[in-house]
């Protein structure tokens, strides 16, 4: 390849790099911990739920009778869960959208619960169920945005579509001498190179997942408009109709009683008979009283990928129990539907049960670390050094000034933003009134703290302390559950159960992480060499600019080394 | 740098990324129609979500290579001619 190519490659890299790195670390940072949306939804779940006595599911006809009756509106949608745990503890339950709200914006969503007392009588409750996992997912969709909003949207599928690009360039300039770098991580001296070489080699190793990643995620940015725009163009306007072929029917029918509907029991049965290795976690049903009544049965089937983040269905006719669609029961659609629904599950980690899992979230950390990696390496380069005359300690250019102090305080202020959201949701559950929204305070708090923090002090100060900072928060996760089964008296709480106790682990490790980063950091930042942002005995920028001219040389030939090493060697 | 046979490639930022994020976009509209033409028997439902999700590839693909086109001149010209390609074949489509 040209020479001349890569250069061009390399710049555009270098752009579409340090435009998204810190938006997508955020993105991915926060990705990794939402597949394990469910339960750090159930760790931050206070215990008062699992209290509530469960509906036997034999009981469940009675229930949605009962609820019917005092709700005839809920026919429209309502759940029946098979699967009850601290975040979803009602047997029966159903959610109202703000009709004025978003279609993706959750945090308007209301939710409903309906529980029977001995005596038979149902009792309709509004359910809180904790907002936190909620949240840190929308920070993940809308790349550390307050509210997943359309603009929002479009504004994560422009980083997204960069990133696209960023990922493309950056293969093309490797590619030369992909062979010679892959299996090379010069360890040593040359801290630079060894960076890049750690850059290159994560990025190759995961560059399925991230090309996965940056085709659906410029997907769901974007699928609204697409779909509008191909209706008109494509499908002559009959798309509606097609995602929604049981909206319409006859309208004049007359409303069937829901209680001639078959028992979960028996509708599971048939479910088992079509797919036995499908398991069922929640009964869907909509339009109960209409003559298009379905249910929709989701769950998981382990040797086959979900369609979906929450699993995959089949839809039945709930009084006849005839199947009416399986075109996303996992293991048994179609090539086209399995097509789509690959997608899905690739961007989802939807498949492969919790080993994937494990492996999604080291890869969304490994993300995150390459793109803070790429910020590093753009300073690095633009980097000042001491002239080889020793006419005295450069001082460093100011955009690589700035960047570290963006750098350190985006990514580790996202790292103590989330970490203090996820403490918050258990010391101030019951104090406040709207803890969903508490959980967006204190995330922007210790956010918009520490890059003020970072641009006061310079990255190379700040680092150190928002490091310590970020070991604190994230350790206070698990210390807050230890001191609720300590000391129940302080209204706190810790589940016993193996997926919280997942969080509280996870956590310690992460918080260990930190303290090693930490250390580390210190160590660079006051005893590492001083001709650098992340040294702390750098010269001020006020003072003597002696060495400038020089340095400014050095600092060019170095920028061009990246592009010649890369494209010579 | 360049050899003094080849010419050099031009920069070009602003055309060449204007042509790669609107006549890539256009292409991979195109580029969809032209399947969902060709899935006429696939059910429309999941054949639009196809063609959906065919435009991403399409467009970023088109986005991330038109930095090789040696000018933005070029990067329009062919670009353009591939969109008349595509859109040509999908209207003489219409009347087969």
């Amino acid at each position: 390849m040209r020479s001349e190519l890569i250069r061009i490659y390399k710049a555009v890299h270098t752009w579409t790099g340090i435009l998204t790195g810190m938006a997508l670390f955020i993105a991915f940072y926060a990705g990794a911990l939402t597949v394990f949306k469910a339960p750090l939804a159930r760790w931050a779940s206070p215990p008062a739920f699992t209290e509530v006595a469960a509906v036997p599911l034999a009981d469940a006809p009675a229930l949605i009778a009962a609820t019917l009756a005092v709700r005839p509106e809920t026919a429209r949608d309502f759940s029946l869960n098979l699967k009850l745990d601290e975040h979803q503890p009602a047997r029966l339950s159903w959610q109202v959208r703000d009709p004025k709200g978003d279609d993706h914006d959750s945090f308007s969503v209301r939710h409903y619960a309906a529980s029977m007392g001995a005596d038979g009588g149902v009792s309709v409750e509004e359910a809180q169920p904790s907002k936190l996992a909620e949240f840190i997912d929308v920070l993940h969709r809308v790349v550390g945005l307050p509210a997943d909003t359309d603009p929002n949207r479009w504004f994560m599928g422009v980083v997204a579509a960069l990133y696209a690009v960023a990922l493309v360039s950056g293969v093309i300039v490797l590619l030369p001498s992909l062979v010679k770098d892959f299996f090379a991580l010069r360890v040593g001296k040359n801290l630079k190179r060894m960076w890049l070489d750690a850059h290159n080699v994560v990025g190759i190793v995961s560059l399925p997942f991230h090309l996965v990643m940056a085709i659906t995620a410029v997907g769901f940015a974007y699928h609204d408009g697409i779909y509008a725009l191909q209706n008109k163009m494509l499908h002559g306007g009959g798309l509606a109709a097609a995602f929604s072929p049981r909206a319409g029917g006859p309208q004049d029918a007359p409303p069937r009683d829901p209680a001639a509907m078959l028992p979960p029991a028996e509708l599971l049965a048939r479910v088992q008979a079509l797919a036995p290795g499908f398991e069922p976690e929640r009964l869907q049903y909509a339009q109960v009283s209409g003559p298009r009544a379905t249910v929709r049965v989701w769950g998981h089937d382990a040797t086959a990928f979900s369609p979906r983040f929450s699993g995959g269905f089949v839809a039945l006719d709930p009084y006849s129990g005839k199947v009416v669609n399986t075109e996303y029961l996992p293991g048994q659609q179609d090539a086209p539907h399995a097509t789509v629904s690959s997608l899905f599950a690739l961007h989802f980690g939807a498949f492969g049960g919790t080993p994937v899992q494990w492996m999604y979230f080291l890869l969304g950390m490994a993300g995150a670390w390459l793109f803070y990696g790429g910020n590093l390496l753009w300073i690095e380069t633009r980097r000042r050094k001491v002239p080889r005359d020793g006419s005295g300690m450069p001082v460093q250019r100011l955009d690589t000034r700035l960047m570290a102090a963006a750098t350190v305080g985006v990514c580790l202020g996202c790292v103590c933003g989330i970490s203090l959201s996820i403490v918050a949701g258990k010391w101030l559950h019951g104090q406040v009134a709207d803890l969903g929204s508490w959980h967006r305070y204190s995330y922007y708090a210790a956010f918009s703290g520490c890059l003020a923090w970072a641009f006061l002090r310079g990255g190379a100060r700040a680092s150190v302390g928002l490091l310590w900072l970020a070991a604190m928060f994230t350790f206070a996760i698990p210390a807050t559950s230890l001191l609720g089964a300590l000391v129940p008296a302080l209204g706190l709480w810790a589940h016993p159960a193996a997926a919280t106790l997942g969080v509280d682990l996870a956590a310690a490790a992460g918080g260990l992480c930190f303290v090693w980063m930490a250390r580390a950091t210190a160590r660079r930042v006051h005893g590492g060499p001083a001709d650098s942002v992340w040294s702390a005995r750098a010269p001020a920028a006020a003072s003597t600019s002696s060495g400038k001219e020089a340095a400014g040389g050095a600092a060019d030939e170095v920028e061009d080394g990246v592009a010649t090493a890369a494209s010579t060697r | 740098m360049s050899a003094s046979s080849v010419p050099p490639i031009r920069r070009d930022w602003l055309a060449k990324t204007l042509a790669g994020v609107l006549l890539g976009f256009t292409l991979a509209i195109g580029c969809s129609g032209v399947f969902a033409w060709l899935a006429d028997g696939m059910q429309m439902s999941v054949r639009a979500q196809l063609a959906m999700w065919m435009v991403m590839p399409i467009w970023l693909g088109v986005f991330s290579g038109v930095y090789f086109f040696r000018s933005g001149l070029r990067a329009w010209a062919w670009l353009g001619g591939a969109n008349a390609l595509v859109f040509g074949a999908l209207a003489a489509a219409q009347w087969l």
